[in-house]
């Protein structure tokens, strides 16, 4: 009977499937490295100090943004997935990848027009 | 002045769906307008506390203290949109509201202060730095104005639409898409947390860039929406989905919309 059906799936729901599918994903293919290799960029002038950063592909980065002038800047790229807001005479650590070889440009939200910058992973 | 309207109006857009969404919905439930105002002084409030405290709230953490925040606020009002839903749902059965007005008034301002809190703080920095110290007040302010009278005008425009509705329409689609808001902002809290190195960092599942790119302007009008992403990972698609289908599954066994269903069709034959 429909009543019987409803109670047993209620009692199978109960035990939160999707809460079993989300610890799931997190055994999806992780790239664990034994040292997560860190680069750096500089924000000075509104500029990004390397504007072209290469980094190796298919590894996790940590990524540590020291923005030298007074005035904040944030960091943000679409393609990459990361936005952070770094203040002045401060800095920020941001970690990106894994990615596929290919360039992904990134920019200063801050100032769009003069901070760009990519991240070629190769 | 460019940067300044396309700075505000992103940051306003997500905030301004929030309150037109959560306004045209409290409407139909017959809920007095008074909360926005405690909303919006709250969210005024949290922006400038938070825009203040940005820098040591930032070092927190070990550095990390920004994604943490963020991911809270999101996760908070993923929590109060979700309570509304709930609240809204029972009404759509019931015809009456069975949660107290105060913690209804609780999920509505907390929804909208976190939203503002999160959006408004970046705005202040931007301004206050780039407008203020910098003594270019007048650029960076008529610029503002004019990004947060377009995100104004938009939000407007869909609290129009949706009051344009029957109430009971009206609550439906409000809920869906507060439903999708939710989805994506936890899906945007993961993200967050990925990018502090919480939670593992995987490859893209796709990219749908060269579709719907995420810097323009549908793509930022559907990010704010629903959270869409142009390469997402599979622990966020997973969370979206997820949430998407855990409210579905509380909804069909508790709501039972079948009989709701069948009984509105059968007031509408007797009428």
């Amino acid at each position: 009977m429909k009543m019987g059906a409803m109670s047993r799936l209620r009692g199978l729901l109960r035990y939160s499937d999707a809460g079993c599918l989300l610890i799931f994903s997190l055994f999806f293919p992780v790239y664990v490295s034994a040292q997560t290799p860190v680069f750096e960029i500089e924000i000075r002038d509104h500029l990004f100090y390397p504007s072209e950063l290469t980094i190796p592909s298919g590894l996790k980065v940590k990524l540590i943004i020291y923005n030298r002038d007074a005035s904040p800047e944030e960091f943000e790229s679409f393609e990459l997935n990361r936005e952070k807001v770094i203040m002045g005479k401060s800095q920020g650590i941001v970690f990106i990848g894994p990615l596929k070889p290919g360039e992904y440009s990134f920019f200063g939200e801050f100032n769009p027009r003069t901070a760009q910058g990519k991240i070629i992973a190769d | 002045m460019i940067s300044a309207v396309i700075i505000v109006l992103r940051e306003v857009l997500e905030a301004m769906l929030v309150i037109c969404i959560l306004l045209a919905s409290s409407s139909a439930l017959g809920i007095n307008r008074r909360w926005l105002v405690y909303a919006l002084a709250a969210g005024l409030a949290g922006a400038f506390s938070y825009a203040f405290m940005f820098n040591d709230i930032s070092q927190l953490f070990e550095g990390f203290g920004q994604e943490i925040f963020n991911a809270t606020m999101l996760i908070f009002i993923a929590l109060s949109l979700s309570a509304y839903n709930l609240v809204a749902i029972w009404f759509l059965k019931t015809g009456r509201i069975t949660l107290a007005p105060g913690l209804i008034y609780l999920a509505l301002i907390s929804s909208v202060s976190f939203a503002m809190t999160r959006e408004g703080s970046e705005i202040y920095i931007y301004v206050y730095a780039y407008g203020i110290v910098a003594d270019n007040i007048s650029t960076v302010v008529s610029g503002g104005m004019i990004g947060a009278g377009i995100g104004l005008s938009l939000g407007i425009f869909i609290y129009y639409g949706l009051a344009s509705l029957a109430p009971e329409k009206r609550i439906i689609v409000s809920c869906v898409l507060a439903l999708l808001m939710t989805s994506g902002m936890l899906s945007k809290a993961v993200l967050y947390l990925i990018q502090a190195d919480l939670l593992p960092a995987q490859l893209p599942l796709w990219d749908s860039s060269n579709v719907i790119s995420e810097s323009s302007l549908m793509g930022e009008l559907l990010h704010a929406m629903l959270g869409y992403e142009a390469n997402p990972t599979a622990i966020q698609v997973l969370v979206y989905l997820g949430s998407l289908l855990l409210f579905f599954a509380y909804f069909w066994l508790r709501f039972d919309p079948v009989s709701l269903l069948r009984r509105h069709s059968l007031q509408r034959k007797k009428s």
